[in-house]
């Protein structure tokens, strides 16, 4: 492989990475072809050592993935993390998805509970000075209250769980990040 | 499954090994890459998600000086974060090395 196809293949694969970041990965891997051949090493024994430049992308772009996800906490940082974590192959699937499978529906299960509630709630607040429900109208109207702030908490549990979650992910596959996948020539 | 274990050790003490590298004095990539390439058998390319995973976790930082061939290199120094980790992380090394070495003598 030449130096022009090495950094070729690398800058194709880094699709993800900020553009910038990008940049500064692909100069850092240009400079290390210019010392080599400066040292009088051949392109290809340079390209050789340094190894496959589509896993040394996937590499990148899991830190990357990580590190966006440090600094901006939204739901497509941590798609995007997860995603380059699973690339990396440092979350094995297969072991992963039913267990995955669980906790997410227990955690939609609580979300579902939590959205009834609150509607449940709203409702009873929106009717209780009819007094539609029950006798009095201020029995309507604390039950609703209840039921909106119960809704509400189960709300904010699921949001808690789901951030958690995430976050246990994202310590899995940076712990694996570290340990296992090198790219050896 | 066999061959992973020392491939599993190399990484997991490459981060020790170039933080120990850069604590003799400042350096560049490429010659980071080649002092280790030498002595532990791993990819060249690996230093380089190593070493902006240091500079991310603000072990590192970078500069750029002046080469006698070509353009400005970017150099590494270990920042004082950088010289902590190391003394824990060899710390770590030395008492497990240690610990190894003495079931294996034992065998």
């Amino acid at each position: 492989m030449t130096k022009d196809q090495f950094l070729a293949s690398l800058r194709t694969h880094l699709t993800g990475v900020p553009l910038a970041a990008a940049d500064d990965i692909v100069a850092d891997y240009a400079s290390h072809f210019d010392e080599g051949m400066a040292a009088g090493r051949r392109e290809e024994d340079v390209a050789a050592a340094l190894g496959d430049p589509a896993r040394l992308a996937r590499e990148l772009r899991a830190q990357a993935g990580l590190k966006r996800w440090e600094e901006e906490r939204s739901p497509s940082a941590a798609a995007g993390a997860i995603l380059a974590i699973l690339s990396i192959g440092a979350i094995d699937l297969l072991i992963l998805l039913p267990v995955m499978m669980v906790v997410i529906s227990l955690i939609f299960a609580l979300a579902c509970v939590a959205a009834a509630f609150t509607i449940a709630g709203i409702f009873m607040l929106l009717f209780s000075p009819f007094a539609i429900i029950g006798g009095h109208f201020i029995q309507g109207f604390l039950g609703g209250l209840a039921f909106l702030s119960g809704g509400t908490a189960m709300g904010c549990l699921s949001a808690l769980a789901s951030i958690g979650l995430v976050n246990f992910l994202i310590r899995y596959g940076r712990f694996h990040l570290r340990l296992i996948k090198p790219i050896t020539a | 499954m066999a061959e992973s274990i020392p491939v599993q050790l190399k990484k997991g003490v490459l981060e020790l090994c170039v933080l120990a590298v850069l604590s003799k004095g400042d350096g560049y990539a490429y010659d980071i890459a080649s002092q280790l390439a030498e002595g532990i058998d791993m990819g060249e390319g690996t230093i380089y998600p190593l070493m902006r995973r240091l500079q991310d976790e603000g072990l590192v930082a970078t500069y750029l000086a002046e080469s006698p061939s070509g353009p400005p290199r970017k150099y590494y120094r270990l920042t004082e974060t950088g010289r902590a980790s190391l003394q824990a992380q060899r710390a770590e090394w030395t008492s497990f090395a240690r610990a190894v070495n003495a079931i294996l003598g034992e065998g």
